[in-house]
């Protein structure tokens, strides 16, 4: 390997050696602060890394792994989230009294698999990236091992993810076995030759695993449960980064592979988008839930994903990247609000508990008001210009049918997100019993930072759509 | 010996899926269900195998002993979870820990 190969893969070496330093520490020494801090600054330099890899930028390191400014900018972005999830865990963990420090172990190794996944340019590294990063979910989602609600989820997930790779895997296997290849690139060089049959039993499969890990309809049964159990920035992490990171390969297969000229694909693509848009925000409204609502939200926000991912062409790639950086962000500030309000006993899950916030706390009521705002796609948020960007992607190549769904459901959705809204700024009740929260400074400047860039994307997104407007060409 | 063509080992390898996926569906138990994904990474280990000594490659075989690692790490974390959830619930059904719903 040359040493301009090791300068490129410098973020993912970075992140995974920072999770055997952890480990290695949590066995000399336990304590919370200095892992805590060990996992920051290794994140930081990660991130600093990626400044040296984008000059050696494009490589290819071996077969498995492409780095080009599309991979480094999703590694960005995976380990900016995985940054703002670590920042908010801390306080969370703190007042709880069971084992932390694994925690972060199991969090770099996640971001590690997810940074191999948007990197991936073949069959094994997508296998190995997804892996790293579902094995890890497994411990995160069941951290809260003395909860019977922790161990339900921890379980479910655990059933969920071996299934789903077991169809990624058998579709892999069956693609192998006629096409000779596991890389992407031979993949597409060969796909001149009409697909045979095997072939496209086994990308349906391989559709299939991914359905399950993006929890779209009609794959989501068990998502919401698993978002309810989890540890609040647990579930933040699932909802960002493990989702985002299966996108950034999805939509390199499809441009890659050049799916948009198979009809068939296009339409199974668009079903399961407008399903998702449809039944994420229908059973959205019926939730109690803050944690469930936001996890059918998060259904149907894919679904937008997948209606930019439909629209080829030039703007899909800025289009998609652009949603998902707003979904980023508004996501991780609303678990992160929902984390920083929950006590050492329980969540604050309910509804009610948020009644009255803006009177008791007015800056995380405003942060959680900006995220529903964005997540609503309402003016002068991150969530509008990026539902802008899809709908105009949308419009340019005419998928007038989606867009219609798109739109309804926007709309649905505003009823639930408002519900909450109004929940946050109506009179205290002065006999509730809230969760006394767990705030900390750390937290606080994660959500302080992430609502930042909410407003200031909404109303500057310029910077931004410069950069992604480079990427398009990037792709190697 | 003689030469068998590969599409019957490709039908075995599907049927051992067909298999491994109608158990994680029906079975109520937790280990027959974390015993039926073994049985699907397996099926997708053997049209591996298959698969490189069709193409005369190696990367088949690499594969499945990526598919054994995987599955070796899969298997200790989810019997650590199912013993947590036995010492819970005292039960291994995955219908009676339900508690969420909707």
């Amino acid at each position: 390997m040359s040493s301009e190969q090791i300068l490129a893969l410098l973020p993912i070496l970075v992140t995974s050696a920072a999770s055997v330093v952890v480990m290695l520490l949590v066995a000399l020494k336990r304590s919370h602060g200095l892992v805590f801090g060990v996992t920051v600054g290794s994140l930081l330099v990660a991130l600093a890394a990626i400044g040296s890899s984008v000059s050696v930028m494009p490589q290819a390191v071996s077969s498995l792994l492409i780095m080009d400014r599309f991979a480094l900018l999703y590694i960005g972005l995976i380990l900016a989230a995985t940054l703002a999830v670590a920042l908010l865990s801390y306080a969370y963990l703190e007042s709880r009294a069971e084992r932390r420090e694994e925690y972060y172990i199991l969090l770099l190794l996640a971001a590690a698999g997810s940074e191999v996944l948007a990197a991936a340019g073949s069959y094994v590294s997508f296998f190995l990236g997804l892996e790293i990063l579902s094995i890890s979910l497994y411990g995160l989602v069941a951290y809260r091992r003395q909860t019977p609600l922790g161990i339900e989820a921890g379980v479910k997930y655990l059933i969920l993810a071996g299934a789903s790779s077991g169809f990624i895997l058998f579709g892999m296997a069956l693609i192998y076995a006629e096409q000779g290849s596991l890389q992407f690139a031979a993949l597409a060089a060969a796909k001149g030759s009409s697909f045979d049959v095997v072939s496209l039993v086994g990308f349906a499969l391989i559709v299939v695993g991914v359905g399950f890990k993006l929890a779209v309809v009609p794959f989501h049964l068990w998502t919401p449960d698993v978002y309810q159990g989890a540890p609040a920035p647990v579930t933040a992490f699932v909802a960002t980064v493990s989702k985002g990171a299966m996108f950034a390969l999805l939509l390199r297969y499809f441009i890659q592979l050049d799916l948009y000229q198979y009809g068939a694909v296009v339409l199974v693509f668009g079903i399961i988008a407008a399903l998702s848009i449809l039944a994420g925000n229908i059973l959205g409204l019926l939730q109690n839930n803050v944690k469930r609502m936001l996890a059918y939200s998060s259904i149907a926000h894919v679904g937008y994903l997948l209606v930019a991912l439909l629209a080829s062409g030039p703007l899909a790639v800025s289009s998609v990247t652009f949603y998902l950086i707003a979904y980023f962000i508004t996501n991780l500030g609303a678990f992160g609000v929902v984390g920083y309000l929950s006590s050492g006993e329980r969540e604050a899950e309910e509804i009610d508990d948020y009644r009255g916030l803006a009177w008791r706390r007015p800056w995380v009521a405003g942060a959680l008001t900006a995220s529903l705002l964005s997540l609503a796609g309402i003016p002068l948020t991150a969530g509008f210009i990026g539902k802008f960007f899809i709908i105009a992607a949308g419009a340019g190549s005419r998928l007038w049918a989606l867009l219609i769904i798109l739109v309804v459901g926007s709309v649905v959705s505003f009823f639930y997100y408002f519900r909450l809204v109004l929940a946050i700024f109506r009179e205290p009740d002065a006999g509730a019993q809230v969760p006394y929260p767990s705030a900390s400074l750390a937290g606080g400047i994660a959500l302080s930072v992430l609502t930042l860039l909410l407003v200031w994307l909404g109303v500057y997104p310029a910077p931004l759509v410069n950069l992604l407007g480079g990427m398009t060409s990037g792709l190697l | 010996m003689r030469q068998y063509p590969i599409d019957y080992g490709l039908v075995l390898s599907a049927v051992l899926f067909a298999i491994g996926m109608a158990g994680v569906f029906v079975r109520r138990n937790v280990i027959f269900v974390l015993l039926c994904i073994e049985i699907m990474l397996n099926a997708a280990g053997l049209a591996f195998v298959l698969g490189g000594a069709r193409w005369g490659q190696a990367d088949g075989q690499v594969m499945f002993i990526f598919i054994l690692a995987m599955a070796a790490a899969e298997v200790s974390v989810g019997l650590a979870l199912i013993m947590r959830m036995f010492h819970r619930f005292k039960s291994l059904d995955t219908n009676e820990i339900a508690r969420m719903k909707g």
